[in-house]
């Protein structure tokens, strides 16, 4: 299977540009994408997402972002996601959110894509992660700088976080999140700048291209499943009568 | 000493941009240098062998060769490029390999794809 690019912000009101960027998506090469809401407005409904899904050959695959103000806020909001059949992120600098996201297995990501909110990682919620099995994510966009100087700056906080994520070794996945046509990217090329310029080993990378993402579908796919309560847990309907 | 030769890599590449008029080779060559060189320097850039092998502005691809040990560097010093002469331009790689010929068989399969759509 090949690699997975995590995320694409784009705005579900417009279909003709949803178009135009499948179509550019595909044209770069790109098998398996994952789709974010640009403005959050939270309208994945079924008809609108097999009309999307008739633009391209493309896999698609889409993601909700929370970004919530205070805890209470996020505490209210996420009642509202129980048994979400997409995958479910949240994206905050605030640490008490973090801890809690964390914490929640309703949540499938923390993401720390922004360089402001890449800053405010801590062992503590890495840890967090780890035990809940769910992931932690960054992305390359603030790579794509003109300025020499905004860019070495983005290339060592990245270099400085994919350190202490691969010491700590949660469940990590890595995305492009470019918003610019002209910076998107195949993810296989995005691979070989984190080989060569964060220093990841390839293999590494690929899991946070594609092996990580495929186990983060599973586990979306998991929680629609009545039947699974937990991981390696599953009740097995007429079970009993076997052993009858 | 007998001394093993160098082992190449052949990368195939796409190329999209809005306006592809305003590029010739001499243009996509020092970008592809000048990138090279921001981002890894002289002393890797003096192993990268690097030479352009050919060059299809009306079909949107080029062929580059480098030395088998610089090939991920290479792939990401064409990745990082975004623009020439102001004008937003993307290399995508498309596939690499040992030698030239089963390049053509991808190129077919490109261009196929490409009268289809």
């Amino acid at each position: 299977m090949s690699y997975f690019e995590s995320r694409l912000r784009i705005n579900f009101d417009n279909l003709e540009e949803i178009r135009y960027r499948l179509t550019f998506c595909e044209k770069l090469g790109i098998n398996h994408l994952i789709l974010e809401p640009v403005n959050n407005s939270n309208n994945l409904k079924v008809g609108l997402l097999n009309k999307i899904k008739k633009f391209t050959n493309i896999n698609l695959y889409y993601r909700f972002n929370l970004r919530p103000n205070n805890l209470n806020d996020f505490k209210k909001t996420l009642k509202k996601f129980n048994s979400f059949p997409h995958i479910l992120g949240v994206e905050t600098p605030d640490k008490e959110i973090q801890i809690q996201a964390a914490k929640d297995s309703r949540i499938d990501i923390l993401s720390f894509s922004n360089e402001e909110i890449m800053k405010t990682i801590s062992i503590g919620v890495i840890s967090l992660i780890k035990q809940n099995n769910s992931f932690i994510e960054f992305s390359l966009a603030p790579i794509m700088m003109k300025s020499k100087r905004i860019q070495s700056k983005n290339f060592r906080n990245l270099y400085r976080f994919t350190k202490l994520v691969l010491d700590l070794k949660p469940n990590y996945i890595i995305s492009g999140n470019f918003s610019e046509l002209y910076h998107f990217r195949n993810p296989r090329s995005l691979l070989s700048i984190c080989h060569t310029l964060l220093g990841m080993s390839l293999n590494d990378a690929k899991k946070g291209f594609r092996d990580n993402v495929q186990l983060l579908l599973e586990r979306v796919k998991h929680r629609v499943n009545k039947n699974i309560f937990q991981e390696g847990v599953k009740f097995i309907k007429g079970g009993d009568n076997d052993y009858e | 000493m007998i001394m093993n030769k160098e082992r190449q890599r052949y990368i195939l590449f796409r190329i999209f941009n809005e306006n592809k008029s305003k590029f010739d080779q001499n243009k996509i060559l020092k970008a592809i240098w000048q990138s090279i060189w921001r981002y890894f320097g002289l002393k890797e850039a003096n192993k990268t062998g690097l030479w352009l092998v050919e060059l299809d502005l009306e079909n949107d691809y080029g062929i580059i060769r480098c030395s088998h040990q610089t090939k991920e560097l290479v792939i990401s010093a064409l990745t990082l490029i975004t623009e020439i002469n102001s004008e937003k331009i993307i290399f995508s790689p498309v596939k690499t390999s040992g030698t030239i010929r089963s390049l053509d068989k991808v190129k077919e399969i490109i261009f196929n794809r490409k009268k289809n759509s």
